[in-house]
């Protein structure tokens, strides 16, 4: 469970000044991944107190409201159950001491006991404005907290709609926020166009569109399906069409081809193969149509990083010990973060002579005791302070100067960035001595190494 | 193993020409002399990769050669190898099919015509068709009428292999149509490859099965220009007929009856011909062409003139190369793995009284009544039938274009790029291997994790680059750096590759045709490269 000061830095009540782009970005994510914590927790029985307060609702009211609650609740039977109900109401009844009217976004509390990995009890207290104004009133309380609303707070972005259809099948997707999703995915073998004459050729010709009929009718349904759920709405903001040959037109000009995807159709786009690769390029080459998705956005910050190395300018910085070396030195302008970086940021301590360092590991070297002994004299450290490396970077890239961008893996380039470059890196201001960032390889010479020329 | 193999290696290409030049009266000294001074970058990387390991015997082994020629006492050894590998007119007829069908004394070629878009492969291989005899008279009027009632009057030769209503609609070839004609001396079977850049992928699957290709450009003004631009796919396809293994190139000038280019007296234009030829040639050279594969023709594909019969000299006096058809028949045939295992990628398949592959034999003999393995699946089937074209054989040699009915599995179970072996040697499937990439065009770098898809033999896969292993030098293929971080173009280096499903490759040093493979993303090619070493294997259950 995160730190609750740390939420408080990230969306106190101290009232919302004006965010910046990116800094909105950073807000997203940090609250994307407190959702994600906040899904996870389990408490004992239904103590956990999920409280959403709506922009313009009266603090007043919602207090009147838990003084009730708290009443009803002291009749509960089971003593246990009873005990930390009322103590999650008394501390959802301080929290909301702390504000003197509810925030211009609204007001969303979690407060409860929750059961953490190794089976100890946790008190959560959080309170927090969001990023943008909440419509939902919300008092539950329940066996785990309701994080529903927040959800579908980030996911109200624009969807996009894709359908690659080529001779060979057809994949039915989304873009959405940062994610790229394939909903559906089928392949078909279509006979192909034969040698001339033989006896069989109007067989086959017949044949073949027949199966060019079914396909397309196929695809047809599909695609209603997927994004006219209900049957009534269609689902995304926009559609594209792609594909390599001819189908993509036929099915937009199509009657089997809903309605109501025909008018949702944006843009039609010429790709040279089906399936993921043609997913991939459809997005790319519809880029433009969808500026404002955050996976387009993601593809074009790590493109125009990777443009920086092809041309040799020497202002990028990759791996995580250069990355934070350049960082310190304030020359990244732009500083790129995997979202889901696996590495830790430890303060150690060193008991005998006081003397405090920082230590960046991974998962892995958390393990690893090697790491937490001053190598010099074997003495074991303390452990000051341990967080993921990324929530460090979310709280202090400001105090560096440098822009913060956090990226999925989910795009072609997010997946090169992640695998190829440790998943951080950053866009500098000017060229950084070499020698200042020679970061010594930990070459790991694995068992694969035995290739052959 | 592979005699084939032995082309892209020219050192020890040399011992062979070395022989043949002794053994054809020295008619072959050219090929000799040229040898270490390769100027393509492609055929000289392939040709350095298997150089290294064998340099320090080849080197030793050229003055052997060289002292040899003079001498004429080339070691026992390769005596015995030479007489295998070199085309052997008595051995051919012998080999040669005993059915029915009346080619039997020719030699089947694959031919397959590439180019930039409306550059009029499909009618000039329609019109060769028609000449030779293989669309009667009434088929051809039938589809002039049709076509004229397009008011689309000058596609009419083209329909003969652009068969389907979408291709016809439009006038662009979408699939490789396929067709066979037969010449003096050989039984061609042409492939009519798409030229609109979407289609790339069809085309690749048709270079591939071909021996010869025919590069068609359109001279009439703006035409070729656009075809040879950046981007344009003439370079384009040159170079992927280049990476598939086509070892033959014919350029044929098309449209040079042109009036925009036409000489005001109404001959055809040399200093066009010219023009379009000197820019083409460097370009080529540079792509690993060498001039003495190339050969040059104008024609006119349209009017048929230049491809049957030699162009009246009143209209074009300066050529007299003969015709393209008479080019075609006298070029050198490929060679043929006779004796190896059968190996055949499998191109297409249908439903016709069981279940019918199509593909090209790569390697070994196949008759009636055999019985092979499909890999990776490793299904017994047992040979049907087997089908030129139209007609049934009883048995079809390495090179040949065959379609076989198979018994044992079901058209459902087979998939493009599935390999029939002999049941004692096998083509292991796989899904990781390591092998030497040469980065081309790309708009920025490329790294692990990077996902494109593959095109090697028939088979089209998407597959990720799961870790570049080393950054080679292109020319000398030394390691210029353990484990770089990404890719430039213009780079080359080895890598670790996987792919989703299994596929059967082998080594390029093991067999060639299953061992080069191109990786293209975004509507162009990437990269080239060819397979170092081949990961453990899996088959599909």
């Amino acid at each position: 469970m995160s730190d609750d000061t740390l939420l408080e830095k990230a969306f106190g009540g101290t009232g919302s000044t004006e965010l910046t782009e990116s800094d909105r970005a950073v807000a997203i994510w940090k609250m994307k991944k407190l959702i994600k914590g906040l899904e996870e927790a389990r408490g004992n029985g239904t103590s956990m107190i999920s409280l959403i307060i709506p922009p313009k609702d009266q603090l007043s009211r919602i207090t009147r409201m838990l003084a009730e609650e708290y009443g009803t609740a002291s009749n509960i039977k089971s003593r246990v159950n009873r005990l930390s109900v009322l103590s999650a109401i008394t501390s959802t009844q301080q929290r909301l001491k702390l504000y003197n009217k509810v925030p211009p976004n609204g007001l969303v509390v979690y407060c409860g006991t929750v059961v953490t990995e190794d089976n100890k009890e946790k008190k959560v207290n959080i309170s927090f404005e969001p990023f943008k104004p909440i419509n939902t009133s919300l008092y539950l309380c329940d066996n785990k907290f309701h994080t529903e609303a927040l959800s579908s707070l980030m996911e109200s972005e624009e969807r996009f709609g894709f359908i690659v259809i080529d001779g060979s099948g057809a994949l039915f997707g989304v873009v959405s926020g940062s994610t790229r999703e394939i909903l559906h995915k089928f392949t078909i073998e279509l006979p192909k166009k034969h040698g001339r004459g033989g006896q069989s050729a109007l067989r086959f010709a017949r044949l073949r569109l027949e199966k060019r009929r079914n396909f397309l009718r196929r695809s047809a349904e599909i695609a209603a399906q997927l994004f006219i759920p209900d049957g009534q709405k269609v689902n995304v903001t926009g559609l594209v069409l792609a594909g390599s040959a001819d189908f993509k037109n036929e099915l937009n000009q199509s009657d089997l081809f809903d309605q109501r995807l025909h008018e949702k159709v944006i843009k039609i786009v010429d790709v040279s193969y089906g399936g993921e690769n043609g997913f991939n390029q459809a997005i790319e080459l519809a880029a433009e149509a969808l500026s404002n998705v955050k996976f387009v956005q993601e593809k074009k910050l790590i493109q125009s990083y990777f443009d920086e190395i092809s041309q040799d300018t020497g202002k990028v910085v990759y791996g995580v010990k250069d990355t934070l070396k350049a960082l310190e030195m304030g020359a990244v302008e732009k500083l790129i973060v995997w979202e889901n970086l696996e590495h830790h940021r430890l303060l150690l301590k060193n008991p005998q002579t006081g003397e405090e360092s920082v230590q960046i590991l991974t998962t892995e070297q958390l393990k690893d005791s090697r790491f937490f002994k001053d190598s010099a004299s074997g003495v074991e450290l303390d452990v000051v302070d341990q967080q993921p490396l990324v929530d460090w970077l979310a709280d202090n890239y400001k105090k560096y100067g440098a822009s913060l961008d956090f990226v999925s893996n989910r795009s072609q380039e997010g997946s090169q960035f992640v695998r190829g470059f440790g998943g951080i890196g950053g866009l500098l201001r000017y060229v950084l001595d070499a020698s200042v960032l020679e970061e010594p390889e930990d070459d790991v010479e694995d068992l694969d190494d035995d290739w052959e020329l | 193993m592979n005699p084939q193999a032995k082309e892209f290696v020219p050192q020890s290409f040399l011992s062979r020409n070395t022989e043949e030049t002794v053994l054809n009266g020295g008619e072959d000294t050219e090929s000799l002399g040229k040898k270490p001074s390769v100027t393509g970058f492609q055929e000289s990387w392939e040709d350095n990769l298997v150089s290294n390991e064998e340099k320090a015997e080849n080197t030793k082994e050229i003055e052997d050669n060289l002292q040899s020629l003079s001498v004429e006492e080339a070691p026992k050894k390769r005596d015995e190898q030479s007489s295998e590998e070199t085309w052997d007119e008595e051995e051919y007829e012998q080999r040669t099919r005993t059915a029915n069908f009346d080619t039997s004394t020719r030699k089947h070629v694959n031919i397959v015509f590439i180019g930039h878009v409306d550059a009029g492969k499909s009618t000039v291989s329609g019109h060769i068709l028609y000449l030779t005899g293989m669309v009667d008279d009434r088929t051809m009027e039938k589809f002039e009428r049709e076509a004229k009632a397009k008011n689309r009057e000058t596609w009419k030769y083209a329909w003969a292999l652009d068969t389907t209503e979408q291709e016809r609609a439009k006038g662009k070839t979408e699939e490789c149509g396929r067709a066979e004609f037969l010449t003096e001396h050989k039984h061609f079977t042409i492939l009519d490859a798409p030229g609109h850049k979407n289609f790339v992928p069809q085309m690749i699957g048709g270079a591939t099965q071909a021996d010869i290709a025919v590069l068609v450009i359109s001279a009439r003004k703006g035409e070729f220009e656009t075809g040879f631009e950046r981007g344009g796919q003439t370079r384009e396809h040159a170079m992927l007929a280049k990476t598939a293994g086509v070892r033959q190139l014919v350029v044929a000038v098309n449209k040079m009856d042109d009036p925009s280019i036409l000489n005001p007296d109404g001959t055809w234009n040399k200093a066009r011909y010219d023009e379009c030829c000197e820019k083409l040639l460097p370009f080529l050279k540079q792509i690993g062409w060498k001039p003495q594969d190339i050969y040059w023709i104008p024609i006119s594909g349209y009017t048929g003139q230049n491809l049957l019969e030699p162009v009246d000299p009143a209209v074009c006096g300066w050529y007299t190369n003969g015709p393209l058809l008479k080019i075609l028949d006298e070029l050198k045939p490929p060679q043929r793995a006779y004796d190896s295992k059968v190996r055949m990628p499998i191109t297409d398949k249908f439903k016709e009284m069981g279940t019918v592959v199509c593909g090209k034999l790569e390697a070994g003999v196949i008759t009636r009544e055999q019985r092979l393995i499909m890999m990776p699946n490793r299904v017994e089937v047992v040979v049907d039938a087997i089908f030129i074209e139209s007609t049934e054989v009883d048995k079809a040699e390495p090179g040949d274009n065959v379609r076989l009915r198979i018994k044992g599995m079901e058209e459902e179970d087979i998939r493009m790029g599935f390999v029939l072996c002999d049941t004692d040697a096998l083509v292991q499937g796989t899904t990781l291997f390591d092998a030497q990439i040469m980065l081309l065009d790309y708009k920025n770098i490329i790294c692990a994790g990077y996902s494109c898809v593959m095109h090697v033999h028939a088979a089209v896969e998407e597959c990720t680059i799961e870790k570049l292993l080393a950054q080679v030098d292109r020319k000398t293929n030394q390691v210029i750096q353990k484990r770089p971080k990404f890719l430039k173009p213009g780079m080359a280096a080895i890598a670790r590759i996987s792919v989703a499903q299994p596929i059967c490759i082998l080594p390029f040093k093991e067999f060639p045709q299953l061992g080069r493979f191109i990786l293209r993303d975004e509507g162009k090619t990437v990269a080239v490269g060819i397979i170092l070493k081949v990961g453990r294997t899996s088959t599909i259950e």
